[in-house]
């Protein structure tokens, strides 16, 4: 279940790498800013969970596309390696913005509570479904944005071969916009999800940013099949760490995926590129 | 121009006369190292106002026999890391005589070989037993109660309340091990027994395989040694886990706002168990005021005694470094000394000659040649409809 959840910013981490080439550690920060507009919708305006959603994918992806054009867009042509070191300093001012207008101050969302549900010697928390359920509608609704409009199919051409999508006359930086909306949309949304099992805080998005990044290493990065196979092996493994490991050791789950990854298959399970 | 031999002796002897009055316009620098953000961050802000209203009240007061204080805030984020930065910047740029205000028990581990190395006093609110006996060499005071009397204080609680198997879960931190090894001793002499605890990375987002083990053990009690955003996820889980045993945790944990947030079906019936500050103490009315709150958190309290404990020992000693108020502190927090509830009343009394105890709003500031309070009251709650109700106070 937790790593249906972790899949849905790790796809949005990886989108925006597929496109952009770089990797965006502002991530965590605009899945905080999806679970706090999540919030405002569902506590705040009254809105139910799934509209409640869609507001946190509109303002995650707004956010994102006006971050990048004011920081990371400009930076862009020094290379990879800058525009992620700026968005790590990104990821801080907007974690701040947070801070300063809502405090530290924990959160929470108005909805049922559920028991879990029991049989067969095994237990299944009907949050957690839903949560699940829902990362799959947005896995879903990727999916056939990719495959069937003309905006998704542009946008796997530049990530296929962004000179090759040149020459055809694609516009990269309109494509570079979408993919941002997009990815920093689905990071929005997930945000949220993980919100609905904890709380919302300024905090909410960077404490799963190791996962996310851990999920998008180990599945490839800029492969979205890849996000969905990385977060459910690294959402599978820190569970299964604790029969054998304390479970102070189960955080370390990331970095030791990430160090088995990179050592032996430096472009990821399902990753073409690892330059 | 011909300098006279007269003249150089005589610039010669005043020399040490101009470096005493300048060091009596050197402010006295206090560092403010409180946790702005991370799981801290709840308490940082309201700690930071309280030591910078403390200082201008004495600053508009005359100041420590002229002396101003000067505060300079640093944010540790909860995160030992950012704490050590701070410290080193406080104390190596800043120059402070005194750091105040670090909050969790991993930050302060870590800021306070900074302090006593460079003689600068710190004082703390973390209660976690290893950090006084660190060696320290009387450069640590604490106002938080250590985990040893925390622990033993709400166990006895758990048995006054027929609690037999008690389970822990436990953040990793410095304490966890302490407090469930002191919860051990105190459950088996009371004819009660601690079946087990699981340390757990507070990063986390879920715990459900920590609570299944935990609840695998049949506890009829669970000691949730948590921080404030761990507990939302713990009481949600255990909520959906069906778990209807008993429930206890730190007051840090439980604040008001974090049980706010969460239905009242999450938090109702759930213990929880605080130092207590001395609620009839003008120092705790002077800390209400400068929060306009009618119930400051402890630690608000705490750094408003460091403080003034602070600015009566350089006002005892005459001087403001670290190593003045390590050695002239104990002189104004105990002893026979008159009784008073501010620097600035035990300022005017110390110029008269008279010896002073400060009594603060945490409670009497009384410390053992190791750093830790002697005494304080605790207070115990329990959660109703969202908000904590006082069980008893004592």
């Amino acid at each position: 279940m937790e790593g249906a959840v972790l899949a849905v910013p790790a796809i949005g981490f990886n989108a925006v790498y597929a496109v952009l080439r770089f990797a965006n550690f502002a991530v965590g920060s605009i899945a905080t800013i999806g679970a706090f507009a999540g919030w405002i919708a569902n506590s705040t305006l009254g809105w139910p969970i799934a509209p409640s959603l869609l507001a946190a994918f509109l303002a995650a992806g707004v956010v994102g596309i006006v971050a990048d054009e004011a920081v990371l867009r400009p930076l862009r042509s020094s290379g990879p390696l800058t525009t992620a070191i700026a968005s790590v300093a990104l990821a801080i001012i907007l974690e701040n913005a947070v801070r300063f207008g809502f405090g530290n101050d924990p959160h929470g969302f108005t909805l049922p509570l559920y028991r879990d549900w029991h049989g067969l010697g095994l237990h299944l928390g009907r949050q957690q479904a839903q949560d699940a359920a829902a990362s799959i509608v947005a896995m879903a609704a990727l999916f056939c944005f990719l495959a069937f409009t003309r905006a998704g199919k542009t946008m796997r051409a530049v990530a296929d071969n962004p000179m090759l999508a040149s020459l055809k006359g694609i516009d990269a930086v309109r494509i570079g916009r979408i993919a941002n909306f997009v990815g920093m949309g689905l990071a929005g949304f997930g945000g949220m999800l993980i919100a609905l099992d904890t709380q919302v805080d300024p905090l909410t998005g960077f404490r799963v940013l190791l996962s996310i990044f851990a999920a998008a290493v180990v599945g490839g990065l800029g492969s979205i099949p890849g996000a969905v196979m990385g977060a459910f092996l690294i959402g599978i493994g820190e569970e299964m760490s604790l029969l054998v490991l304390p479970a102070t050791y189960r955080g370390a789950v990331g970095f030791l995926a990430i160090l088995l990854i990179l050592s032996f298959r430096p472009s990821g399970l399902l990753g073409q590129r690892a330059s | 121009m011909v300098i006279s031999r007269r003249a150089a002796l005589a610039a010669g002897l005043a020399v040490p006369f101009i470096r005493l009055a300048r060091a009596a316009d050197e402010p006295l620098r206090i560092g403010a190292l409180c946790p702005l953000t991370g799981a801290g961050g709840q308490y940082g802000p309201s700690m930071v106002k309280v030591i910078q209203a403390t200082a201008d009240e004495i600053n508009q007061a005359g100041g420590i026999g002229g002396r101003q204080i000067a505060v300079t805030v640093a944010d540790t984020q909860t995160n030992p890391d950012a704490g050590v930065a701070g410290g080193h910047k406080l104390i190596d740029v800043d120059r402070v005589s005194a750091v105040v205000g670090t909050w969790a028990s991993a930050v302060t581990t870590a800021v306070a070989p900074l302090c006593w190395e460079a003689k600068v006093m710190l004082f703390t609110v973390s209660g976690a037993d290893s950090i006084t006996k660190l060696p320290h060499h009387g450069y640590i005071i604490r106002t938080q109660p250590n985990t040893h009397l925390q622990m033993t204080r709400a166990t006895q609680f758990l048995l006054d309340n027929k609690a037999k198997r008690v389970f822990a879960l436990a953040a990793q931190t410095p304490f966890a091990v302490d407090s469930y090894t002191r919860i051990t001793e105190v459950l088996k002499a009371g004819g009660g027994e601690a079946i087990g605890q699981i340390i757990y990375d507070p990063k986390q987002t879920s715990f459900r395989s920590e609570i299944d083990r935990a609840l695998g053990e049949k506890p009829d009690t669970l000691f949730l040694n948590a921080y404030a955003p761990d507990l939302a996820i713990l009481l949600r889980e255990l909520f959906q886990a069906a778990y209807d045993g008993h429930r206890i945790t730190p007051g840090y944990a439980a604040t008001p706002k974090v049980l706010s947030s969460l239905q009242p079906e999450l938090t109702n019936g759930l213990w929880s168990f605080a130092p207590s500050p001395d609620l009839d103490s003008p120092a705790y009315a002077a800390v209400r005021k400068i929060l306009g709150t009618q119930n400051p958190d402890p630690y608000s309290c705490q750094v408003y005694d460091h403080v003034n404990l602070i600015a009566l020992a350089v006002a005892k000693s005459g001087q403001a470094t670290g190593t003045a108020i390590h050695d002239a502190v104990r002189e104004v927090s105990q002893g026979s000394g008159q009784e008073v509830h501010s620097a600035i009343e035990g300022m005017k009394l110390l110029a008269a000659g008279t010896t002073v105890n400060y009594s603060g709003a945490s409670g009497p500031c009384d410390f053992t040649p190791e750093g830790d309070i002697i005494s304080c009251k605790f207070r115990f709650d329990e959660v109703e409809g969202g908000q904590p109700k006082l069980l008893s106070l004592s």
